[in-house]
């Protein structure tokens, strides 16, 4: 996948490049709104990770250049603003979604590979780890060639998994992925864990060994094996 | 009492102590003036009647009532003088009073010889200059008080009413408000330096309020960026190997940490702009459609906490509301039943034309409910709660002519929302 970070500031970007450069993820970064527009123009990506917020002109005109001239590159929109005229302009002029600072780098990881499965080509949308095969376009899942059936949180929990293997999930980053900004609403997070349970017992049925690894006491982890 | 008012009863205060001063010296002058002309009304008529002595009138037709003369001899060897007195005779046609009178009593030398003549005169008594005197005044000071009253009415209308407009200014000014006060204009001096420093104190308040007012706004929003850093840097410090569990519950801490302080910056910030009334209410929105989408989306977390959820809403209640605040003011609410439950709670949410009434289980409120309306004011169980939720629902409420009461009682807390009447 390749990326364009158009943000301001360096550490963030260090940040998500960071994060991301683990993954098969080619991360480009531009600092204004001048330089991004030469690469726009020069380059073409697969996504664009968009701030609303630069210093010398406004990301909603960086998006309608890029919207004319490459209307296949994916647009995330990532914006200190919570301003619902920005959100709904921005998904008006054809950002794909839009995640408001701060953010876990892991659902925005998430986010990107949604929009990336989405907009790629027919037969690109299935995701294998494993034994386990995913199909992004029916949501069928499948394990070791049986289907299994998930319920829609089993299923996202599954995908949010796959996206980010290898790394650390907390029960509060699964916790808001699954049911949004307001789940600190609720007292603890042990409902996660019975997602989890019944997760681990579906994919078991299809023989499968063993991939999500508890943190004791902290979140999960989606390993290799 | 009025500045005018004051001035004009200071003033009559001084007229009645100018007068009564006034009227006594009258009174003497008038006296000694009268004194001073019968005097020489006698004094004329002894010369005229030393003239007639002197062309040979006889004595006998010049006496007659009040004037007698008497021959004293010739060469004599006495003082010529004149002696004025004052006397009393008995009235002329009055039985029985008496009345004051002037006499001259003088020794004259007309050629040679030496007469005594004795005149006397009505004199105006004291009593009637007095009465004269009281007269007046009591009629100037009349006129006076008449008069200073209409000037006092007149000046109140027109020299203060530059004042009251000024007064009326700066009573309607609004430390809010986009605009410098505006004052009227005035040619009088004092009041031109009252609007010039009243701008100029107006003015500072603005601009010191503006300048907090954007810090504020600034700070919440600034403050997003190097959180957001800080956090993908624990995400990153997450992923390094090797880690123990305790290296890791200290980053999960510290994440915990920093997501309050961000959902508190987004708090302060959002109650600034619905301070600086960035939301605008264009027209009526469908309040109920917001409402069920708000229930809608929490039923679920409400589940998972095992809050039934009841709701009765009418459809179609309209309200003139932003419908970004509407979403804001619902979902506040939803959260706090949820947030301040039970176990085996419920929630339950009514609306109609009337208003919102949002009901929940809860233990009881440990600080006054109309307290919990205030910033960082909360009940002491609740930990995770930022104690902002009600105010900006407060504050939502205060700046949309809706009002919002909160009740406790048999365990049910009660949060209702009044939609205005006038709609």
């Amino acid at each position: 996948m390749k990326l364009l970070i158009v943000e301001d500031q360096q550490e963030l970007v260090d940040n998500i490049q960071a994060y991301l450069s683990r993954g098969d993820v080619v991360c480009e970064a531009a600092r204004n709104f001048a330089e991004a527009q030469d690469r726009l123009i020069s380059f073409t990506y697969d996504i664009v990770l968009l701030d609303l917020m630069l210093p010398d002109g406004s990301g909603l005109n960086l998006l309608r250049l890029l919207k004319r001239m490459n209307p296949e590159t994916g647009v995330l929109i990532i914006s200190a603003k919570n301003a619902l005229d920005d959100k709904i302009k921005g998904l008006e002029l054809g950002a794909d979604d839009y995640l408001t600072k701060p953010f876990h780098l892991s659902e925005l990881n998430a986010r990107l590979n949604a929009i990336f499965r989405r907009r790629r080509q027919q037969g690109h949308k299935v995701l294998e780890h494993g034994c386990i095969r995913i199909d992004t376009d029916t949501r069928e899942v499948t394990v070791s060639d049986q289907p299994i059936t998930l319920t829609v949180k089993e299923y996202e929990l599954l995908l949010f998994f796959i996206t980010n293997k290898n790394r650390v999930l907390t029960k509060q980053v699964i916790a808001e992925h699954l049911w949004g900004d307001d789940v600190d609403l609720l007292d603890s997070f042990d409902f996660v864990y019975q997602h989890i349970k019944n997760l681990r017992k579906k994919i078991a049925i299809g023989g499968c060994e063993e991939h999500i690894k508890t943190i004791y006491g902290l979140g999960y982890k989606f390993t290799n094996r | 009492m009025n500045l005018i008012a004051k001035t004009t009863v200071f003033y009559l205060l001084v007229s009645v102590l100018v007068f009564g001063i006034g009227g006594y010296v009258t009174y003497h002058v008038v006296e000694t003036e009268v004194i001073k002309e019968t005097d020489f009304a006698l004094y004329d008529e002894v010369q005229d009647m030393a003239d007639d002595i002197r062309d040979g009138i006889p004595l006998e037709i010049l006496r007659r009532r009040r004037a007698s003369i008497e021959h004293l001899g010739d060469h004599l060897q006495i003082d010529t003088f004149y002696r004025f007195t004052d006397t009393i005779a008995p009235h002329p046609y009055r039985e029985g009073e008496t009345e004051p009178y002037r006499k001259l009593e003088a020794v004259k030398e007309v050629d040679g010889s030496f007469y005594h003549i004795t005149i006397t005169d009505v004199f105006i008594e004291s009593d009637d200059i007095y009465d004269v005197v009281v007269e007046i005044i009591w009629r100037l000071f009349l006129i006076l008080g008449v008069g200073m009253l209409i000037a006092s009415f007149l000046v109140t209308r027109w020299l203060l009413t530059p004042f009251q407009r000024i007064l009326s200014s700066i009573r309607g000014f609004n430390i809010k408000q986009s605009e410098p006060l505006a004052l009227p204009e005035t040619t009088t001096r004092e009041f031109r330096q009252l609007n010039a420093f009243v701008s100029a104190m107006t003015e500072r308040a603005r601009r010191d309020f503006r300048t907090v007012r954007e810090f504020s706004e600034n700070a919440s929003h600034e403050m997003q960026t190097p959180l957001s850093i800080a956090r993908g840097k624990l995400e990153l410090l997450q992923e390094t190997q090797p880690l123990d569990q305790e290296q890791l519950r200290l980053i999960d801490d510290a994440q915990t940490a920093l997501r309050r302080l961000s959902k508190l910056g987004s708090a302060l910030l959002l109650l600034t702009k619905i301070e600086n009334h960035e939301f605008r209410a264009q027209h009526k929105i469908d309040f109920s459609a917001i409402v069920n989408a708000c229930i809608d989306n929490f039923e679920e977390l409400a589940m998972l906490r095992g809050l039934p959820v009841k709701r009765d809403v009418n459809p179609g209640v309209k309200v003139a509301l932003d419908p970004t605040l509407a979403d804001v003011l619902v979902s506040n609410l939803v959260r706090n039943a949820i947030r301040h439950n039970q176990e085996d709670g419920a929630i339950e949410v009514y609306l109609d034309h009337e208003g919102l009434v949002i009901r929940n289980t809860g233990a009881s409120p440990t600080i006054p409910t109309r307290d919990l309306f205030k910033r960082f004011r909360k009940n002491q169980q609740s930990e995770k709660s930022m104690g902002l939720g009600l105010a900006i629902v407060k504050k939502i409420c205060d700046t949309n002519r809706l009002s919002v009461n909160y009740e406790f009682q048999d365990g049910w807390h009660e949060i209702s929302v009044i939609f205005p009447t006038n709609v």
